[in-house]
């Protein structure tokens, strides 16, 4: 019997848009820079602007990729040690049996 | 016959981008507004951003991650100002007014309109989860919120989502329920 | 002769160039086997962005953070199986080879054949003295474990880590003059 989250993953499966749906984003992106205001103060804030997001949001990804790459770190420390860990409690469990 | 896009200072390919991608950006879209017309408008916005922004992706996972991000924060911020329905503490949220019986197919469209009816940040963690398969650490980075409330949440969201589904196939099979 | 003297400089510097892994261990055919698989691989630039990220603040992390901050790689590979027997003796015995070399030491060996859990522990001696390396080999009945860690371990923090995440009280490791 498929579980609750099983059926959410069929339920929420992608989906296609409509089929001109590329094409119509494509349209769009194409017609856009005519659209652009023409006062070169304005492009200069829109520059600025832009400049400030794009600084934003790489400084956003590098956040990301630093804690995905600590999170491996802590899990190859965690996993390192434990084996050493049971190393060491082999170890002493057989000095121990050796004592007796 | 659409004119060619321009091309953007990147090594990508934001034609094959869009075609790649299209479907995830509207799915997450369509999940949370659950209004075809207005998710695919929504998810056009999002591609033109990502033409503006394409020079500072830095690989295909932070294109990835990117519009993931964009496309949930937008349809919330489109979700919150439409507010189709008010807002509702989780225990409160609607269940579909016609029932799915138990065998129907019909009930991954209930399971649908449960999720919908969710509050906003929870709908979107759980659309996340299950149509992304994100982890929570993932979705928090996605959402830029704390991974104990994405955890918090989605588990409350489930635990909703179980007793409205369970009560909707009672329903289905013709047991009779008082109004809890 | 000096041309040859040359030639060897120059492999040793691109080898230096090149952060990488100090074992070859050819384990394609346990991760074709492998129900699942752990698989950390982290350079000497990756792991120095990586420990920016790890806090002061939080003890744990402030003492991950000082174990890792000199390595120049940390690299896992470890690999699950649905059912004991999916790997041979003749497997774990071909990762063990390479580190048979002059430059390897075991320091820890462990074989139990009551659970049929093996763990060895070897160090890297630099030629100029010090440890460059630990590698590790560690198996179950469901599952083989590969660990090498590149660069100058510290020691006596390694053993200051303590019970955090598993490594052992008061290990001390003493490297055989």
């Amino acid at each position: 019997m498929p579980s609750l989250e099983d059926e959410l993953r069929s339920a929420l499966k992608r989906r296609e848009p409509s089929p001109d749906f590329a094409d119509r984003v494509l349209a769009r992106v194409a017609a856009a820079p005519a659209r652009r205001g023409s006062q070169p103060w304005m492009r200069w804030v829109a520059g600025m602007a832009a400049a400030l997001l794009l600084a934003a949001g790489g400084l956003e990804y590098r956040q990301y990729e630093g804690e995905r790459a600590k999170d491996q770190v802590l899990l190859a420390v965690k996993i390192a040690g434990s084996k050493l860990n049971k190393a060491q409690k082999k170890v002493q469990m057989i000095s121990h049996r050796s004592d007796s | 016959m659409p004119r060619r896009a321009p091309a953007p200072a990147s090594g990508f390919d934001f034609a094959s981008l869009v075609r790649q991608h299209q479907a995830m950006v509207f799915s997450i879209a369509w999940h949370l507004l659950h209004d075809r017309a207005v998710a695919e408008e929504l998810a056009q916005d999002v591609f033109l951003s990502l033409h503006q922004h394409l020079a500072e992706m830095e690989s295909p996972e932070h294109v990835m991650f990117w519009l993931r991000r964009v496309t949930s924060n937008r349809a919330l911020d489109v979700a919150r100002r439409r507010q189709r329905r008010p807002m509702v503490s989780l225990e409160n949220a609607p269940e579909p007014v016609a029932a799915a019986s138990v065998d129907d197919p019909l009930l991954g469209t209930a399971l649908r309109k449960l999720v919908a009816a969710l509050p906003e940040k929870a709908r979107a963690i759980v659309v996340l989860r299950y149509q992304e398969d994100l982890d929570p650490a993932e979705i928090a980075r996605v959402l830029g919120i704390p991974v104990g409330t994405v955890k918090s949440q989605l588990q409350r969201a489930l635990a909703l989502l179980r007793e409205k589904l369970s009560r909707v196939e009672r329903r289905a099979s013709g047991l009779s329920l008082g109004e809890v | 002769m000096k041309a040859a003297g040359l030639l060897t400089a120059l492999l040793l510097l691109l080898a230096g160039a090149v952060p990488a892994q100090q074992v070859k261990w050819n384990y394609e055919k346990l991760a074709a086997r492998a129900s699942n698989t752990v698989d950390v691989s982290l350079s000497g630039s990756l792991l120095q962005f990586a420990t920016k990220f790890l806090s002061d603040s939080d003890k744990d992390e402030a003492k991950v953070k000082k174990l890792v901050g000199g390595l120049k790689g940390i690299y896992v590979k470890s690999f699950e199986f649905k059912t004991p027997g999916e790997y041979s003796a003749a497997d774990v015995e071909s990762f063990r080879t390479p580190l048979r070399s002059p430059d390897w030491e075991r320091i820890v060996g462990v074989h139990s054949s009551e659970d049929g859990e093996t763990v060895d522990v070897y160090l890297r001696n630099e030629a100029k003295g010090g440890i460059g390396g630990l590698a590790i080999i560690a198996t179950e009945p469901k599952e083989v474990t590969l660990v090498n860690i590149v660069g100058s371990i510290d020691l006596e923090s390694l053993s200051d880590l303590g019970g955090h995440f598993g490594i052992p009280e008061g290990l001390e490791v003493e490297k055989k003059k």
